[in-house]
C-alpha cells in the first residue's frame, strides 16, 4: 500500500498550513516525513534547502531537535516526569547546564500559563494543560517549524480553542512555520492555507486571505 | 479456552522470547528440585538393592559398631532360641590396583554355614568348590569374583589377582565366578567373596568378626527373636534388619538434600518474582485489549481467569521443561552422591537408571505450576479491575499511588520488627525460620524505598561520568522506582543466596584450617590405607614402641576411630592417649567448653568424655551432662568433661582414652599414628626411616602434615562441590533476573524511548542512558544483595549449626565473593541492556510513538 504518492508541496517560512483529509489519506504520514520521524521510500524533503531524506539518524535527530517542534494528539508526555522535567528533557539531551535548563523550562511553562503547575505529574493535569506542557516542550529551542498532529483532537471544544489560539499566537510572535494535521474544519479554516489529501495524494491546496475570527 | 486461543495465544506468540525468559526461573527451580531428588532416589535405591543382594536371606544382623566383636559372640547368637542359621561376616574394602577398577568390597564369610543365607550362583564347573567348602577353606588365597569383574579384567578360573593386605600386596587365586544377578551384581560387580578366617589374617582383624548375619526359624516371631538376641548380647550390640544399613546413608543425604532444596526454593521464589513482574507489565501493555474484551461482554472474573490460565499454562510448560532438565541434571548429581557413598563404604555406588518416579514428576509439576499461578494472582486482579472506558482511551496511563508506598513501608517496618523480635528465640525452629522468612519479606517490601535512596546517591557520580546520559539515567531511576525495584529485588534475592553460600564456605574453610593448625599438628601421620577414611586395615597396637625407637621420632600418639551409634545416629568414636594428645594440641582455638588444663586428664582417667562441638549442638549437650555409649562390654556412661572444635565427622565425634577403649572394646589395633619429629630433624628423612623399618612386613602410608592438610581440604572441597553448583545456580538466577526484567522493562518503555528520540535524543544518548541505567540497577541490586546476603549468611550459619551438621563457624563476610560478583553483575546488566537498547534505538520512531 502506498501511504503518499506524487506529493509536491512547498511551505513558506512563517506560513500556517492546515492539512486535512479523511482517515488513512496520509496526513500524519506526511507530517512524520516532514518532521524526520519517518523516511520516504522515494522522493525528497528539504528544510531550508537541505535534503533530509539521506541524513544519518543522528543528523536527522539534531535537525529535529534544533529546527522542529512537535505537538501530538496524545501529548506524549512521560508519565513519570513532572511538567518541568518533561519540558526540560530536550535541553538535557542537548547537554545544557542544569541551572539554565530550569530557568528556560520555567519560562516556557509560564508562557503557556502553567507556571503554577511545574511540579505536577501529567496524570494530575487536565487534557488542555497536558497539551500546553507538550507545546512548551516543543518550543524549548525556539524551533522555526512547529508540527502539530491533531493538537485539539483529544480535547473538548473550549480547551481546543485555547490551544489553537496559543498556536496562532506562537506563529505570530515567534514567526514559526506551523503545519497542523486536523480533522476539524474549524481548525483547518483558522489557517491561511489548507492542503487536502485523499488516497495518498494532494487533492486541493487552498489559500485564503482571511481566516475565521472565532476559533472552533 | 476460546479466550485463551483468541486472545492469549497471539500475545504469547508475539512475545515468545519474553515468555521463555519469564518461565526460566520456574524451569531452573523445578530442575534443581527434580535433579536432586531423582539422583537421591536413584542412588538410594541402588544402595538398598546392593544391601539386599549382599544380605541374601539374612533377616537380622548383629553388630557392635565398626570395631566388631570377639568370635565367641557367634556361639551366643547361635544358642538364642528361634535362630535358624547364623553366619559371621567381615567386610573389607581393598584397592584392586587395576587401572579404572576402583575398590573392591571383600565379603568374607564362613563357607560351611553361609550358604544357608546366601546363594553363590557360580558359573558352570565351579559349583564343586562350594559343594566342598573345605577345599575352599584349605586354600586361604581363594577368592570368588563376579562375572562382570572377571570380564572387565580378563579373569578366569585359577587366574591370579593381586590385592592389598596387612602384609602388603598379596596374590589371590580366582576359584569361582559368580553369575550376574543377586550377590554377583552388588556394587556393579565390584564385590568378591573369600573365607572369613583367611580374611581375619590378611586384614589384621585378630579373632574378631564385623557382624553376624542370621535367619530365624520359619513361623518364629521376628521381633521376639530380636528381643531375645538383644537380651542375650547386652546393650553394646545392635540387632537390626539389613535395610537399617541404608539409614546412615539416608541421614547423610538428608543434609545434602536440605541444602540443595534451599537453592531450589530460592530459584522458585525468584521465578515467582519474574512472573509477577512480566505479568504486571503485560497487564499494562494489554490494557486496551482488556478494555475491548470488557466492552464486548467479558466479565471481570473471565479476565482474571484468563491471566491466571496463561500463568498456569506457562508454569506447567516451564515445569515440564524443568523436569526434563532435572533428569538430565540428576545424572551429574547421582555421580556426586555416589561418590559420597564411596566416602562412607569405600566402594562407589553407581546408579544405573536415573529416572524420576511419577510421584516426583507430579510434585514437581504441581510446585512449578502453583508457583506460577501464585505469582500471577496480583497482576490478574489488576487486569480484572481495569476500567474499560479508561482502557480504551489512548494516552492514559497508571501511576503508583503514594498511599501504596507508605503502606508498604509501614508493613516492611512491622515485619522487620517482628523478625528482630524472633531473634532472641532463635533456638526454637518456629521462631528461627519464621523470623528468617519475615526478614526476607521485609527486605523485599523495603526494596523500592532503598532502591530510591541508592539511586539518589548514584545521581552525582552518574552525572560526573556522563553529563547527559548519566543525568537521564539517574532521573529515570528516580522517577520510576517500581520499574527499578522489580529488577533490584530479583537480583538482591539471588545475590543474598550467593553471599550466604560463599560466606558459609569461607567460614567453614577458615574453621577447618584453624582446626588443622590446632589439632592436626603432628609432622607425620601413619595410616594403613592410602584412603584415610577407609577403616579396613588396622595397625597392631604394639607398633608404637617400634616407631618410637626410630631415630628422629620424638613423640607418638595412637588414634583408633570407629563408627558407633549414639542416640540412633552414627557418630565417630575416637580413642586416643589423652595425656599425650593434650600435651601437643593447641588448646586456644580448640576447647569450646571445659578446663583445658584438666579435661585431658579427666578423660584419660575415664572420668568423662570429650565431645565435638557439632555433636553437642546436634544433641543439645552441655558440660557435665551424662551421656551413654554402647560398647561390646555394655553401656559406658560418663559425663561430658569438655567440648572441642572437631571436624572429623559430619554427625559428630566422641573422644575417649585409649585405655578405656581397650577395656571396653578389647581391641588394641590402631588406625593412625601421629608422629612428632625431634628438633632439627627433616620429616623426609624420618619418613624414609619409617618406610624402611616396616618395608615388606607392614602395609603403611606416611603422610606429611602438608599432605594430610591437603587431603582433608580435598575432602572438604568434595563436600562443598554441591555448594558450588548451588552458587552457580544462584548466579545464573541473578543473571536471568537481570536479563528478564531489563528486557521486559525496556520493551515496555518503547513509547517513552520514542518520545526521547522524537524530542532530540541521539542514538548514542539513548543507548548510553539505557546502559548506565541498567548498570545502575545492577549496582543497586548488588549493594542491596550484599547487604541482605550479610544477614542471610548469619541465618545460614545458624541453620548449619542448629539443623544441618551442628558445626559452629565464625561469621565472616565473603569479600572475595563481592569482588567477583561486582564485575559479573555489572557486566550482565550491561549485556542484558544491549539488545533491548539496540532494538529501542533502531526501531521505527513512528511505531514507537504509537506504542501504548
Amino acid at each position: 500500500m502506498v501511504a503518499l504518492d506524487g506529493i509536491d508541496l512547498h511551505v513558506e517560512r512563517s506560513e500556517m498550513v492546515s492539512i486535512v483529509g479523511p482517515s488513512g489519506s496520509g496526513k500524519s504520514t506526511l507530517l512524520n516525513l516532514i518532521g524526520g520521524l519517518d523516511r520516504p521510500t522515494s522522493g525528497d524533503i528539504r528544510i531550508d534547502g537541505r535534503a533530509i531524506a539521506g541524513l544519518k539518524d543522528d543528523d536527522l535527530t539534531r535537525l529535529r531537535r534544533d529546527k522542529i517542534g512537535f505537538i501530538f494528539q496524545f501529548f506524549h508526555l512521560l508519565p513519570s516526569l513532572s511538567c518541568l522535567e518533561n519540558v526540560s528533557l530536550p535541553l538535557h539531551l542537548r547537554g545544557m547546564p542544569r541551572r539554565q535548563i530550569e530557568v528556560r523550562a520555567r519560562e516556557l511553562l509560564d508562557s503557556v500559563q502553567l507556571g503554577h503547575r511545574v511540579g505536577h505529574l501529567p496524570d494530575e493535569l487536565s487534557g488542555g494543560e497536558r497539551q500546553r506542557v507538550a507545546i512548551a516542550r516543543a518550543l524549548v529551542f525556539h524551533p522555526p517549524i512547529l508540527l502539530a498532529d491533531e493538537p485539539t483532537g483529544n480535547l473538548d471544544s473550549t480547551t481546543g480553542a485555547e490551544i489553537l489560539a496559543l498556536i496562532h499566537q506562537l506563529n505570530r510572535t515567534l514567526g514559526s512555520t506551523v503545519l497542523i494535521v486536523t480533522h476539524d474544519s474549524g481548525v483547518a479554516q483558522s489557517c491561511l492555507r489548507t492542503i487536502a489529501l485523499r488516497d495518498a495524494r494532494i487533492v486541493r491546496d487552498e489559500r485564503r486571505s482571511v481566516v475565521r475570527a472565532e476559533m472552533p | 479456552m476460546i479466550l485463551f486461543r483468541l486472545v492469549s495465544w497471539p500475545y504469547l506468540r508475539k512475545h515468545l522470547f519474553r515468555g521463555v525468559l519469564t518461565t526460566a526461573g520456574i524451569v531452573l527451580g523445578v530442575a534443581v528440585f527434580v535433579g536432586m531428588h531423582a539422583a537421591n532416589q536413584a542412588v538410594l535405591s541402588a544402595f538398598n538393592q546392593t544391601v539386599d543382594r549382599i544380605a541374601g536371606k539374612t533377616q537380622l544382623q548383629v553388630a557392635a559398631g565398626e570395631a566388631g566383636f570377639d568370635e565367641a559372640v557367634l556361639e551366643r547368637v547361635q544358642s538364642v532360641p528361634g535362630v535358624r542359621a547364623a553366619a559371621p561376616v567381615i567386610e573389607a574394602v581393598v584397592e584392586t590396583g587395576l587401572p579404572g577398577q576402583g575398590n573392591l568390597l571383600i565379603l568374607a564369610v564362613d563357607m560351611t554355614g553361609d550358604r544357608s543365607l546366601r546363594e553363590y550362583d557360580l558359573e558352570g564347573g565351579d559349583e564343586d568348590i562350594i559343594d566342598d567348602p573345605l577345599l575352599f577353606l584349605a586354600q586361604p588365597d581363594s577368592i570368588i569374583v563376579t562375572t562382570a569383574f572377571a570380564a572387565r579384567n580378563n579373569l578366569r578360573n585359577n587366574s591370579r589377582i593381586s590385592m592389598q593386605t596387612m602384609e602388603g600386596p598379596k596374590d589371590f587365586v580366582v576359584r569361582g565366578i559368580m553369575r550376574d544377578g543377586g550377590l554377583g551384581s552388588a556394587f556393579g560387580g565390584n564385590i568378591a567373596v573369600m573365607d572369613i578366617y583367611a580374611a581375619q589374617k590378611v586384614f589384621g582383624r585378630g579373632r574378631r568378626f564385623d557382624r553376624i548375619d542370621l535367619a530365624v526359624n520359619e513361623g518364629e516371631d521376628f521381633a521376639e527373636v530380636q528381643r531375645k538376641l538383644l537380651a542375650a548380647l547386652g546393650p553394646g550390640f545392635t540387632v537390626e534388619t539389613p535395610a537399617g544399613r541404608g539409614v546412615q546413608f539416608e541421614s547423610l543425604l538428608r543434609v545434602y538434600s536440605a541444602a540443595v532444596n534451599m537453592s531450589s526454593l530460592f530459584a522458585l521464589f525468584i521465578g515467582m518474582f519474574l512472573i509477577y513482574n512480566s505479568f504486571s507489565i503485560a497487564v499494562g501493555e494489554r490494557r486496551s485489549e482488556i478494555g475491548i474484551l470488557r466492552a464486548l461482554g467479558a466479565t471481570r472474573r473471565q479476565i482474571g481467569a484468563l491471566f491466571i490460565g496463561e500463568s498456569a499454562i506457562g508454569g506447567f510448560i516451564g515445569s515440564l521443561a524443568g523436569v526434563a532438565f532435572g533428569i538430565f541434571l540428576a545424572e551429574a548429581i547421582a555421580g556426586q552422591v555416589g561418590s559420597l557413598i564411596e566416602g562412607l563404604y569405600g566402594v562407589a555406588e553407581k546408579a544405573e537408571d536415573v529416572a524420576a518416579d511419577p510421584g516426583l514428576i507430579a510434585a514437581a509439576l504441581s510446585i512449578g505450576t502453583v508457583t506460577s499461578v501464585i505469582a500471577a494472582i496480583i497482576p490478574a486482579r489488576s487486569a480484572a479491575r481495569v476500567d474499560p472506558v479508561q482502557a480504551l482511551q489512548k494516552g492514559k496511563f497508571q501511576v503508583l499511588s503514594s498511599g501504596e508506598n507508605r503502606l508498604r513501608r509501614w508493613l516492611a517496618l512491622v515485619l522487620l520488627a517482628a523478625a528482630l523480635l524472633c531473634l532472641p528465640f532463635g533456638s526454637n525452629r518456629f521462631f528461627f525460620y519464621g523470623g528468617y522468612m519475615l526478614l526476607i519479606v521485609a527486605a523485599l517490601l523495603f526494596t523500592p524505598t532503598l532502591a530510591l535512596w541508592l539511586a539518589r546517591l548514584l545521581r552525582t557520580p552518574l552525572r560526573r561520568l556522563r553529563p547527559v546520559e548519566g543525568a537521564l539515567a539517574a532521573d529515570s531511576l528516580l522517577q520510576a522506582p517500581r520499574r527499578t525495584s522489580a529488577t533490584v529485588a530479583a537480583l538482591m534475592l539471588s545475590l543474598a543466596m550467593v553471599v550466604a553460600l560463599g560466606g558459609t564456605s569461607q567460614s567453614s574453610y577458615r574453621a577447618i584450617r584453624n582446626w588443622l593448625d590446632s589439632a592436626l599438628n603432628p609432622d607425620l601421620f601413619l595410616s594403613p590405607s592410602q584412603d584415610m577414611v577407609s577403616r579396613t586395615f588396622h595397625f597392631p597396637g604394639g607398633m608404637r614402641e617400634e616407631i618410637e625407637r626410630i631415630p628422629g621420632v620424638e613423640h607418638v600418639q595412637t588414634i583408633r576411630a570407629n563408627k558407633i551409634t549414639f542416640r540412633d545416629t552414627p557418630v565417630l568414636l575416637i580413642a586416643a592417649e589423652m595425656d599425650r594428645l593434650g600435651s601437643r594440641v593447641k588448646n586456644e582455638n580448640l576447647v569450646v567448653a571445659g578446663d583445658p588444663d584438666t579435661l585431658y586428664a579427666e578423660v584419660g582417667q575415664a572420668r568423662g568424655f570429650l565431645v565435638a562441638q557439632n555433636l553437642a549442638e546436634l544433641h543439645g549437650l552441655s558440660l557435665n551432662d551424662a551421656i551413654a555409649i554402647p560398647t561390646p562390654s555394655g553401656i559406658l556412661r560418663l559425663p561430658v568433661s569438655g567440648i572441642v572444635r572437631d571436624f572429623s565427622d559430619q554427625q559428630g565425634s566422641i573422644f575417649i582414652d585409649r585405655a578405656t577403649y581397650l577395656k571396653h572394646w578389647k581391641d588394641d589395633t590402631v588406625d593412625t599414628f601421629r608422629i612428632y619429629i625431634g628438633p632439627g630433624e627433616s620429616w623426609q628423612a624420618v619418613k624414609g626411616r619409617i618406610l624402611e623399618r616396616f618395608a615388606g612386613r607392614q602395609r603403611l602410608f606416611v603422610l606429611s602434615n602438608r599432605e594430610m592438610r591437603d587431603y582433608i581440604l580435598g575432602l572438604t572441597d568434595q563436600w562443598f562441590a554441591m555448594t558450588y553448583i548451588q552458587t552457580a545456580i544462584a548466579v545464573l538466577v541473578a543473571i536471568l533476573g537481570i536479563v528478564n526484567t531489563l528486557t521486559v522493562s525496556i520493551a515496555d518503555r518503547k513509547r517513552e524511548l520514542g518520545v526521547l528520540r522524537a524530542v532530540g535524543g541521539l542514538r548514542n544518548q539513548i543507548r548510553g542512558t539505557l546502559w548506565l541505567e541498567a548498570m545502575s540497577i545492577g549496582a543497586i541490586g548488588l549493594i542491596l544483595g550484599l547487604a541482605l546476603g550479610a544477614v542471610n549468611l548469619y541465618y545460614q550459619l545458624r541453620m548449619v549449626r542448629q539443623d544441618f551438621s551442628g558445626m559452629a563457624f565464625d561469621y565472616e563476610f565473603p569479600w572475595y565473593v563481592a569482588m567477583i560478583l561486582a564485575p559479573i553483575i555489572l557486566g550482565s546488566a550491561w549485556s542484558a541492556s544491549m539488545l533491548p537498547a539496540e532494538s529501542a534505538v533502531r526501531s521505527s520512531l513512528v511505531e514507537a510513538l504509537e506504542y501504548e
